[in-house]
C-alpha cells in the first residue's frame, strides 16, 4: 500500500534563498502527522507544495501517489487544505459557505444540506447559519474555513495552524474530531505554533529548521533527543532574592516567572537540577513543585535554536 | 465541468448577495442609454450620424459594448475580492484546473452579458421605437460573449499581475477612458482628424462596436464585420492564454 505522502529531496529556492532545502519524508496513512518548525522554517511552502500550490524548484512529491506537478487535479481531487489565512467567502452566508465547498467536491445537494447542519452543530454556529461571514467575528471566520474540511471525506487534510482564533473549548472539540478521522483512516497533516497541540494530537512529528530536517519521530523518539531536560515549577511564597544568580549555575533553555511562580527547563543532569531546586527552596517556603521531563517544547527550542541558552 | 459549474454557482451566488454588484453589472450600462443617448438625441437627432440614422438607433450598439466592458472589469474585479477574503490560494487547492477556475469565472461573467443583451435590446426596441435586425441576434449573442471575454481576459491579466486594488482600478479607470473615446462607440469616425481614426481603427472596442452595430441595427460592411470579428477572436484567445499564464505563475 502506498504512503499518504511521500517526499523525495524537495527543494523550493526563491531566488538565492532555500526556504525547503533537500527535505524528505513519508507519512503513514491514517496517521496524524505534525511539522513544525520556527517561523520561516518552510512548513507553509512545504504544504504550498504538496497541496499542489506552489512547485518545487527540484525534487518530487507525491499524495497517495499522484504526483504533486505531473498529476495535480488528482491529488486536489484527494485533499483538503486549510491555509494559515482565514479564506472565506465573506459576502455568503455560514451556510452557502460549506455548502459551495461541498459543491466543488461533487456532494449532491441534499448530503451536501445533512452535512452542513451536522457540521454547524458541531462547529455551534446554527444560529449564525443564514449570516453572512462579513458580519461575524474573525474567530468565527477561521471556525467556518476550518468547518468546510469536515464536510467532505477527503483521504487527506492539511491543516496550516487551524486553532488560530479558536476558544479552549472548541479547539478541544475540533482535535476529539481529528482524532476521530485518523481512527477512521483520514491522514491528517498539521502545521502548528503551539506545541502542547501536537503533543496532544500527533503521532508523527518532523521538526524542521531553515528548509531541512532537525528530528522526527513520534513523541517519546523525539524526547530521547532532549535527554537531561528538565521542566520544573515552582510556587513560593514569596519569590526568593537573588533566584537569578542561583538559576545561573545551571545551564538552562528557558525560564518563566509569573507572579510567585518560577517555571525553568534545565538542562542539566538530574542530581545538578535537584541541587538547585534544593537551593531555591532553602531561602523560600515552597507552596508547590513540579519536576517534569522533556515536552515537545523543550525538544523544538534544542533542536531550533542550535545551542542551549543559559 | 461539474467543477466549471459549481465556479458559476459560486460567482453567482456571491453576485446576488449585493444590489451593488448587479447595478453596476445591469443597469449602470442602461443609464448611458436612459439619459445620455436620450440627451444626445434630442440635441442631435440624426446630424451626428447621417443616413437618417438617429443617436438612439447609433448608441444601442455601443451601450452593448459599454456593458461587454463594463462587466467584464467589474467580474475581474472579483479575482481581489477572492484575494481579500483569503479564500483565493485555497480555492487553488480545490478539484479544479486553474483553468477551469478562469473559465468558471468568465462563463458567469458571459451569463450576465447575454442578460444585459436581452434587457438593452427589448428596452431599446420598445422605448425608441429601433428597428432592430431580429434574425441577426444569434450573432448578436456570439459578438457580445465573444467580446465580453475578450475584455474579461484582458482585465485578468491585470487583476492577476498586481496585488493592489488601487493599481487595478486606476489601469481599469484609464483603459475605460481611452478606449472607449478613442472609438466609433460615441461617434463615427468618418469626421474626425485622420490620425485619430487610425488610432481608432486599431482599438478592439471598435472592431466590437462595428460587429454589434452591424448586428442590431444592420449599418456597416459586412466584409469588415467579418475581418474584424476574426481579429478580436484573436485578441480574445490571446488574452485567455496570457491570463491562463498569469493564473498558472500564482503561488
Amino acid at each position: 500500500m502506498t504512503c499518504a505522502l511521500e517526499v523525495r529531496n524537495i527543494v523550493k529556492s526563491f531566488g538565492p534563498v532555500r526556504a525547503v532545502d533537500g527535505l524528505s519524508f513519508s507519512v503513514a496513512r491514517g496517521t496524524i502527522f505534525g511539522l513544525l518548525g520556527p517561523n520561516g522554517a518552510g512548513k507553509s511552502t512545504t504544504l504550498k507544495i504538496l497541496t499542489t500550490l506552489s512547485r518545487p524548484t527540484s525534487g518530487t512529491a507525491s499524495v497517495l501517489g499522484f504526483d504533486v506537478v505531473k498529476r495535480p487535479l488528482d491529488v486536489r481531487r484527494r485533499i483538503v487544505s486549510v491555509i494559515q489565512e482565514t479564506a472565506v467567502d465573506l459576502l455568503l452566508s455560514v451556510r452557502d459557505n460549506l455548502l459551495t465547498f461541498a459543491r466543488f467536491h461533487q456532494i449532491d445537494t441534499r448530503t451536501a444540506q445533512l452535512r452542513a447542519a451536522q457540521v454547524m452543530e458541531c462547529f455551534r454556529f446554527t444560529a449564525e447559519a443564514e449570516r453572512k461571514v462579513q458580519d461575524l467575528s474573525g474567530g468565527f471566520r477561521r471556525r467556518v474555513q476550518v468547518a468546510k474540511a469536515f464536510m467532505v471525506e477527503t483521504p487527506v487534510l492539511f491543516l496550516d495552524e487551524f486553532s488560530t482564533g479558536m476558544d479552549p473549548l472548541l479547539k478541544r472539540e475540533v482535535m476529539a474530531l481529528l482524532r476521530n478521522e485518523a481512527r477512521r483512516g483520514r491522514t491528517i497533516v498539521l502545521t502548528t505554533q503551539i506545541l502542547s497541540e501536537a503533543e496532544e494530537l500527533c503521532q508523527d512529528i518532523l521538526i524542521i529548521d531553515r528548509g531541512r530536517q532537525a528530528a522526527r519521530g513520534d513523541l517519546s523518539a523525539l524526547k530521547l533527543l532532549a535527554k537531561e531536560v528538565y521542566e520544573v515549577s515552582m510556587t513560593f511564597d514569596h519569590m526568593p532574592e537573588r533566584i537569578e544568580s542561583e538559576l545561573r549555575t545551571v545551564p538552562t533553555l528557558r525560564t518563566r516567572f509569573e507572579n510567585n511562580t518560577l517555571e525553568v527547563a534545565f538542562k542539566a543532569p538530574e542530581g545538578q537540577v535537584l541541587e538547585v531546586v534544593t537551593a531555591l527552596a532553602k531561602n523560600r517556603r515552597v507552596l508547590r513543585l513540579e519536576v517534569n521531563g522533556a515536552s515537545l517544547e523543550d525538544v523544538f527550542l534544542e533542536l531550533t535554536q542550535g545551542e542551549v541558552k543559559s | 465541468m461539474t467543477a466549471i459549474n459549481a465556479m458559476v454557482y459560486r460567482e453567482a451566488k456571491i453576485r446576488a448577495t449585493n444590489l451593488v454588484f448587479i447595478f453596476w453589472d445591469v443597469f449602470y450600462p442602461l443609464g448611458y442609454m436612459l439619459v445620455f443617448g436620450v440627451g444626445v438625441n434630442a440635441t442631435l437627432g440624426s446630424r451626428l450620424v447621417g443616413e437618417g440614422v438617429d443617436y438612439n438607433t447609433f448608441f444601442l450598439a455601443s451601450v452593448l459594448g459599454m456593458a461587454s466592458f463594463g462587466i467584464a472589469s467589474n467580474t475581474s474585479w472579483s479575482f481581489f475580492l477572492d484575494r481579500d477574503n483569503g479564500i483565493f490560494f485555497e480555492m487553488l487547492t480545490y478539484p479544479l484546473s486553474r483553468s477551469a477556475y478562469m473559465l468558471g469565472k468568465v462563463l458567469f461573467t458571459l451569463l450576465v452579458s447575454l442578460v444585459q443583451t436581452i434587457i438593452t435590446v427589448a428596452l431599446a426596441a420598445a422605448l425608441f421605437d429601433i428597428h432592430v435586425r431580429w434574425d441577426r441576434m444569434p450573432l448578436l449573442f456570439l459578438f457580445m460573449m465573444v467580446g465580453t471575454a475578450g475584455w474579461f481576459f484582458l482585465y485578468s491579466i491585470f487583476a492577476l499581475s498586481t496585488r493592489r486594488n488601487d493599481i487595478f482600478n486606476t489601469v481599469t479607470s484609464i483603459l475605460y477612458f481611452v478606449l472607449l473615446f478613442a472609438s466609433n462607440l460615441f461617434y463615427p469616425l468618418e469626421p474626425l482628424p485622420k490620425w485619430f481614426r487610425a488610432a481608432a481603427r486599431v482599438n478592439p472596442i471598435t472592431w466590437q462596436i462595428d460587429c454589434l452595430r452591424w448586428a442590431t441595427i444592420g449599418i456597416g460592411n459586412a466584409q469588415l464585420v467579418v475581418l474584424e470579428s476574426i481579429a478580436f477572436l484573436v485578441f480574445a484567445v490571446a488574452g485567455f492564454l496570457y491570463a491562463a499564464r498569469c493564473l498558472q505563475r500564482q503561488q
